[in-house]
């Protein structure tokens, strides 16, 4: 099947994106690429999109984060062995704080770190067809079609309440 | 589109289970306060008016929370948290009757209260008490009649007289909708303004005040913070029971239960937090004052195991359990696992007030009439919220 035509098509909404992706599953035409202005749960279960692995890079960061945390509070504090009202110098109540915010900040080391690594950043380019207002509210939904078949597709879009735009070949 | 609920509004069998609940909690409490203990019977009543307090009042900052912020995913949950409005004028009577049990419940004002006698004397406790329960709840029941006179055209505003009542007048005018809405903006704001305060002022009196000179500032706050929390727990259970009754009739979705479980998250970390916080400080400052009340409460016996069971029950185990997403988004599960936790901050309840009214205990001051006497008030909020889904017709509708 010779698909050299595309049709980039811009939707108000989840619930009209999510009617398309649908509905192509019984169509002849082949979804490329969805863009989603925040994750959406829905499109990824309908697109059976695997489970991102950066949440192992993020989980990582904070297990580091909180054991760094935790030991800085403790080195720190044994280099001056100050005796506040009688609390132990090493004393892992307060050093929690420590820990927590620490956890945290490696949590979002881990997070970018995971995403520069697997989203294959930095892509100074962008995407090859894309709509800025994909990054707004809207979603947008790249599909291919077999050439003659450009705006079937485009109204099919229209049809569902958006914006159609055929690309030229 | 009108949706048809018959299959979700409770039957007649679970309004006569929880009338039976209620008696026999009235009964459990009746026996034990003519017994030879009666401070055991108010200790019971003051933990459970103060829990189930807080889930009514907590449960209906949710819809309030919702409606101010124009939220509009939480449409079929926002007109289930505002069942919870029904127990308030119970909770009202309830306060009443807990003056009764004055000379049991507040062990700390009989003697020497050190320059607080102004503030801390009895009458004046519960007059300041009862006015900031009355604002509170006026403003409250105000908001939710509104809720259900804006849903009258699509049924919501109820059948029968009391449905009449509510409806009384409401002509369904664009205009008149207009002035509604901006009415229950105008009482969203009184409320949670109102809800800050009055949770505050009852934290201090009637917990902070058992054992002067004890204070804590964010006292308050932990109050008022854990009866969201609580009241997002029981609107879960309310909302799973509904979805598990009526299926898609319910109007809602796993989504919905999952966007409402990252709220219970997210407050289950807001209240371990604020209690944490109160911990170091007074742990830092060392102030025998305030160092008095933490460590009768989790280093000394019989009250170390229980602080420890509260904080696993009310914090560690939701913490992790709510991480995951098909969790949330399962009523079977949340029911159970919500129901679990509401039962730690009950325990928690008992942490806080136990010490004070049985000094010197070597074993926890619980038993078979205490679970008696919650479960006639668990009875009591059950079926005040399943008269108010009973009486007002379509109440998951959302608001168009």
């Amino acid at each position: 099947m010779v698909t050299d035509r595309r049709v980039f098509g811009v939707f108000p909404n989840e619930d009209k994106a999510m009617d398309v992706i649908q509905e192509m599953a019984g169509k002849p035409w082949r979804l490329e690429r969805v863009h989603s202005p925040f994750p959406s749960h829905r499109v990824a279960a309908a697109l059976k999109v695997k489970k991102s692995r950066v949440g192992y890079f993020t989980l990582a960061g904070g297990f580091l984060g909180f054991l760094s945390g935790i030991a800085l509070a403790i080195y720190t504090a044994v280099q001056w062995h100050l005796t506040i009202w009688g609390k132990p110098v090493v004393a892992w109540f307060p050093f929690i704080i420590v820990g927590f915010e620490f956890t945290i900040l490696f949590s979002v080391f881990g997070n970018v770190l995971g995403l520069l690594v697997l989203g294959d950043l930095p892509d100074y380019d962008g995407p090859e067809l894309y709509d800025p207002r994909c990054s707004g509210e809207h979603f947008g939904i790249l599909a291919a079609c077999p050439e003659g078949e450009q705006e079937g597709l485009a109204d099919f879009f229209r049809s569902k309440g958006g914006e159609a735009r055929v690309i030229s070949a | 589109m009108k949706e048809s609920i018959h299959t979700t509004i409770p039957s007649r069998k679970a309004l006569v289970l929880f009338a039976g609940l209620t008696l026999l909690g009235f009964g459990a409490f009746v026996v034990q306060v003519s017994g030879k203990n009666p401070g055991r019977a108010w200790q019971a009543y003051l933990i459970n008016f103060l829990l189930w307090s807080a889930i009514a009042q907590g449960g209906l900052l949710f819809s309030v929370v919702m409606h101010i912020t124009k939220a509009r995913w939480s449409g079929r949950m926002q007109s289930l948290a505002e069942s919870f409005a029904a127990f308030f004028p119970l909770s009202l009577v309830l306060f009443l009757v807990l003056f009764l049990g004055k000379d049991y419940l507040f062990p700390g004002l009989h003697g020497e209260v050190r320059g607080l006698e102004v503030w801390l004397n009895l009458p004046f406790l519960f007059s300041r008490d009862l006015v900031g329960l009355l604002l509170l709840y006026g403003i409250g029941l105000a908001y939710t009649v509104y809720a259900l006179r804006l849903r009258a055209d699509s049924g919501g505003g109820g059948g029968g007289r009391i449905g009449s009542l509510v409806r009384r007048g409401w002509t369904g005018s664009e205009d008149e909708v207009k002035r509604s809405r901006h009415r229950m903006t105008t009482l969203s704001v009184l409320y949670i303004l109102a809800y800050g305060f009055i949770l505050t002022l009852i934290a201090f009196d009637l917990i902070m005040s058992m054992e002067p000179p004890f204070y804590s500032t964010l006292f308050g706050a932990y109050a008022f913070a854990k009866a969201f929390y609580l009241g997002l727990l029981a609107l879960m259970v309310v909302a799973g029971l509904y979805y598990l009754r009526g299926g898609e009739d319910s109007g809602l979705r796993p989504s919905d239960f999952h966007d409402l479980g990252k709220l219970v998250l997210a407050f289950c970390l807001v209240w371990a937090d604020f209690f944490y916080v109160q911990l170091l400080i007074i742990w830092y400052g060392n102030i025998s004052e305030e160092t008095r009340y933490l460590i009768q409460r989790v280093m000394l016996l019989p009250w170390r195991p229980l602080a420890w069971t509260v904080f696993v029950m009310g914090f560690v185990i939701p913490f992790f359990v709510l991480l995951n997403k098909r969790v949330k988004e399962r009523p079977l599960v949340m029911i159970p696992f919500c129901v679990f936790v509401i039962v730690g901050l009950w325990l928690e309840h008992l942490l806080l007030v136990g010490p004070a009214l049985n000094p010197g205990t070597v074993t926890l001051p619980v038993g078979p009439g205490d679970v008696l006497i919650t479960l006639g008030f668990l009875g009591l909020m059950a079926l005040a919220v399943t008269l108010f889904l009973r009486w007002f017709l379509h109440p998951v509708v959302g608001r168009s």
